[in-house]
């Protein structure tokens, strides 16, 4: 599989801005080389070997009363393909409908240079078969059902504008997770890890923490809905933090208030041990330097100390309310504006088994499943637990629960805040996105009703 | 039919073979989108997307593997085969890891190689100025009110083309055309943000043209969701406890999504989803006895649906389209399935529903389009019929559902108390939550034929990573008793 260089990528988005007759041209050109294998109990399941491209033309062509706005994409690395998408572009926007809501495309800026190493290909599907054949046979030991993916990707992106504007950049991404079932029927575990490069991950960590935990939960017994003291692993935590980046911490968000910020700016409406931001450059998981309008992008403090603060921005928002563009943009046009895409939870100072030992009567939390949002403004959310729900007694975790359905508010869970762990992973969720967090213990978390495993 | 495209399919699958495999399919997809909106009366968002590339899936020694390239003009035959070996590769690296060959059932040839969406009036051949001027006359319908915060109107329109070859000798050509609208208006008031949205959530899609959209009348249903939206914004909170609920058609098309179709898929049975997805409570050894509702309940797969957003030719594996029971008379009686997983539940062929999202990825099993058989009632009758203090709700806000698919939890746009056999007030977010089978069995009845429409879900996400899949579902309004209502707010 051959990768395709930044600089390649400028070329050829390059040529299309230079062809196009627009007033305004803006081109993204992303190159995704991916490598998968999924398995099971039964061996590798799926895998697939896949170049995914994509170029985004965006123009702005003069019609009568200002300007009209429209995009066209095309998965493709062919010139050909791109200046179709050009042709379609100027096409809607020469029936489109002038906005006035238009800021110019922004010129040229200096991103701070980030590559990735496209070496994370390397190894391949035979690496990726060693550490499933590693998963299966744990599993296989503890008489545990295995199901996991091994993910090897690397991803190249350009933007060019008519503008002046020219940015490139790389990011590459090595994951691996595990699930172990109990085969009768009982619970599982979890674990996974996500980094940079396949050296870097550490899968003989993930299979530990998911046998461990599967072995453990067994037989979960029933146990009541209601209040409790939970501890949250960083891969529940990202459950509840990422739907704040989905809705909230945008300027859109605020300006349709439709936003847990909307009252609460300059408040401490969080526990004083919550810090977030977003950060592009952290160490844990960097991002594409810049957003997609090329704009560098910036470190956003959202919340410091519990004191909540001001939402991210892209260049129409910034525009629109006289303030800084943080480089938060997605693509434009769009009709959900800016979001916050690289969140990063402080640490705290406490080990994992200070935080249960933190603890009279609660529960440890390993992941939340389809979470989703019942109401904005206090961002309350429903899921449930999965994975790994375990009973804590005295500062001790005693036995495993059955699942259990939460229904509570963002802005409560992060006011209840009582305790913040010092190691922080990357961690997802169901959805879009992974965020840098470490575990938390919230008091009071209502839980509203159980399931029968 | 471009022999070209096709020859390009069957030379994947030639180098597939030639490099190993036991078995090859090929599939080239040219998918052409176009998604206009309009947002506060100034143009959203203007796309038109377009996906040209080869998917080529191969079995040997009984471990799949796949490649994906996307197609550039002049090296379409170097791709493809770059594809075929790539898959091949794939295959040989894992195939050491392998405990078990994977199932493969027979695919008998059904003659046929050729399928198109019926088509009334061409989507694509609506002039945009036209699209766009429906949208504005849309948008402009939820003026007038200082509450509402955003309003939004939207159309997209897909034509995807496929070109499938098999080592077995499929040859198989289909043309798929799905069309869809929506508009939704949002107020902000007395500290709260409420949404009302028309035909439903995120609108809705079918196969077929035009028509559909014109179907909508959405310049004529702005003011009332513009009213409905302020309204909500001083309603009273629905309230907590059991009752008897009235849930419309809509809503229930994403109850059938979640609560039926995902732990329908054989796959996901047998735990090649529980990676991500999760897995089901509907096992095998329940099939044919489990009550998984009052008798009422029929819940019928069908890909030959005319309107459904999965109504094709042919699925990913080249197995014709079909239609099954998978609840009948309220109980458990069918899977969906593929050819890998038929044998599991002692079927000899495959229900033809592995699908993959384009060309670039490996196909999973995916739901196809699965609905509520009609019953008799009128709507008004049902409404009627009802006890004081039952509800009415509809139009999906928020869902949410367990690894298993047993306990879930849903949140609709809008509810109305129903007092004296008619609808009263308007309530703000009706939540009701249960248990897979103890919801299907409370259905004590089912609105008639002329209340039944199909809906459109356009973004079904499965799979790691997640592919979305479309399909639809139709459903009628129909009456749960004892349903658990939970005041979420």
């Amino acid at each position: 599989m051959e990768t395709v260089s930044c600089e390649r990528l400028i070329e050829l988005a390059s040529k299309v801005v230079e062809a196009s007759p627009a007033a305004e041209t803006e081109v993204i050109w992303n190159a995704s080389c991916d490598r998968f294998a999924r398995f099971a109990a039964s061996g590798p399941t799926q895998s697939a070997d896949r170049v995914v491209p994509s170029v985004l033309v965006r123009v702005r062509v003069e019609r009568e009363g200002g300007l009209s706005e429209a995009r066209a994409a095309a998965d493709t690395l062919d010139p050909a393909g791109a200046l179709g998408a050009l042709e379609r572009a100027l096409s809607f926007a020469g029936h489109g409908a002038v906005s006035s809501d238009l800021v110019p495309m922004g010129g040229e800026v200096d991103v701070p240079t980030r590559s990735a190493d496209d070496s994370v290909l390397e190894g391949g599907f035979e690496l990726m078969a060693g550490w499933i054949e590693g998963a299966i046979s744990r599993c296989e030991e503890s008489e545990l059902l295995p199901a996991g993916l091994a993910q090897l990707s690397y991803g190249s992106r350009a933007i060019v504008n008519s503008a002046g504007r020219s940015v490139s950049g790389s990011t590459s991404r090595a994951a691996f997770a595990l699930t172990a079932s109990d085969p009768a029927g009982g619970g599982a575990g979890f674990g996974d890890a996500i980094s940079q490069t396949g050296e870097d991950l550490n899968v003989a960590r993930v299979l530990e923490r998911a046998v461990s935990k599967g072995v453990m939960n067994r037989a979960p017994e029933a146990i009541d809905p209601g209040r409790y003291t939970v501890v949250l692993e960083p891969n529940a935590v990202s459950s509840l933090l990422l739907f704040a980046s989905y809705q909230g911490l945008g300027a859109q968000d605020v300006a349709e208030e439709a936003s847990f910020l909307c009252g609460r700016r300059g408040e401490r409406a969080f526990s004083e041990l919550v810090s977030l931001y977003d950060d592009a450059f952290n160490d844990f998981y960097p991002g594409f330097a810049f957003d997609w309008e090329g704009t560098p992008k910036q470190r956003v403090e959202l919340v410091k100390d519990g004191v909540l603060g001001d939402p991210v921005t892209d260049r129409l928002w910034a525009a629109k309310l006289g303030v800084m563009n943080t480089g938060h943009a997605y693509p434009q046009p769009n009709t959900y504006g800016p979001k916050p895409g690289n969140l990063v939870l402080a640490p705290g100072e406490e080990s994992a088994q200070e935080l249960i030992s933190g603890v009279k009567r609660g529960l440890l939390v390993t992941q939340l499943h389809y979470t989703n949002m019942i109401d904005p403004r206090d961002l309350l959310l429903t899921g449930m637990t999965r994975n790994g729900t375990f009973l804590i007694e005295d500062g001790e975790v005693t036995r495993p629960v059955k699942n259990l359905r939460f229904t509570e508010s963002l802005v409560n869970a992060m006011a209840s805040v009582s305790g913040v762990g010092k190691d922080r992973e990357v961690a997802g969720a169901l959805f879009e996105g992974e965020i840098v967090c470490p575990a938390l213990r919230i008091e009071d978390f209502r839980f509203t009703s159980s399931t029968d495993f | 039919m471009s022999m070209d495209k096709m020859e390009l399919a069957k030379e994947a699958v030639r180098a597939a073979e030639a490099s190993g495999a036991d078995y090859a399919d090929a599939r080239l997809v040219k998918l052409n989108v176009e998604e206009l909106s309009v947002k506060n009366g100034a143009p959203g968002e203007a796309d038109a997307p377009e996906e040209w590339g080869v998917g080529v899936r191969i079995r040997k020694s009984g471990c799949f593997g796949f490649g994906a390239r996307p197609l550039v003009r002049g090296s379409e035959a170097s791709l493809v085969r770059e594809a075929a070996s790539a898959a091949v590769e794939c295959a040989r690296a894992l195939e050491g890891a392998m405990r078990a060959p994977t199932g493969w059932a027979e695919n008998p040839d059904d003659g046929a190689s050729h399928f198109e969406t019926p088509v009334g009036i061409d989507p694509f051949a609506v002039p945009v100025s036209e699209r766009l001027e429906l949208l504005q006359d849309a948008n402009a319908a939820m003026e007038g009110h200082e509450s509402i915060v955003s309003r939004q109107a939207h159309c997209s329109l897909r034509r995807e083309e496929q070109w499938q070859a098999s080592s077995e000798g499929a040859a198989l050509h289909q043309l798929l055309v799905r069309t869809g609208a929506g508009m939704e208006a949002t107020a902000a008031a007395n500290g709260q943000v409420q949404r009302r949205s028309h035909p439903s959530s995120w609108g809705n899609y079918k196969s077929g043209g035009w028509e559909h959209v014109l179907a909508m009348e959405l310049p004529a249903n702005g003011p009332r969701i513009r009213d409905e939206a302020v309204a909500l914004c001083s309603a009273d909170a629905c309230p907590s406890g059991e009752r008897t609920v009235v849930i419309g058609a809509s809503q229930l098309a994403l109850q059938i999504h979640e609560s039926v179709g995902h732990p329908n898929e054989l796959d996901r049975v047998h735990g090649h989803e529980v990676d991500l997805a999760g897995s089901s409570f509907a096992t095998p050894e329940k099939l044919g006895g489990f009550q998984y509702g009052s008798e009422l309940v029929n819940l019928v797969a069908d890909s030959t649906v005319k309107g459904g957003l999965d109504t094709r030719g042919w699925d990913d594996e080249c197995v014709p389209s079909g239609r099954w029971h998978v609840v009948k008379d309220g109980v458990f009686s069918g899977y969906h399935t593929s050819r890998e997983w038929a044998h599991t539940i002692d079927e000899e062929r495959s229900r033809g529903t592995a699908r993959a999202e384009g060309w670039s990825s490996p196909p999973i099993i995916r739901i196809t389009n699965l609905s509520l058989e009609p019953g008799t009632w009128d709507f008004d009758n049902l409404i009627a019929d009802c006890e004081d203090g039952s509800i009415y709700m509809d139009f999906v806000k928020m869902w949410s559902i367990d690894q298993r698919r047993l306990n879930f939890q849903f949140t609709c746009e809008v509810a109305w108390e129903i007092q004296g056999g008619k609808l009263g007030k308007m309530l703000r977010n009706p939540t009701y939550q249960g248990r897979t089978p103890d919801f299907w069995g409370s259905c004590d009845a089912i609105c008639g034929p002329d209340h039944w429409d199909l809906w459109g879900v356009s973004n079904c996400g499965k799979g790691n990573p997640i592919q979305t899949a479309e399909m639809s579902h139709g459903a009628a309004p129909a009456r749960f008793r004892g349903l658990t209502l939970l005041g979420a707010d």
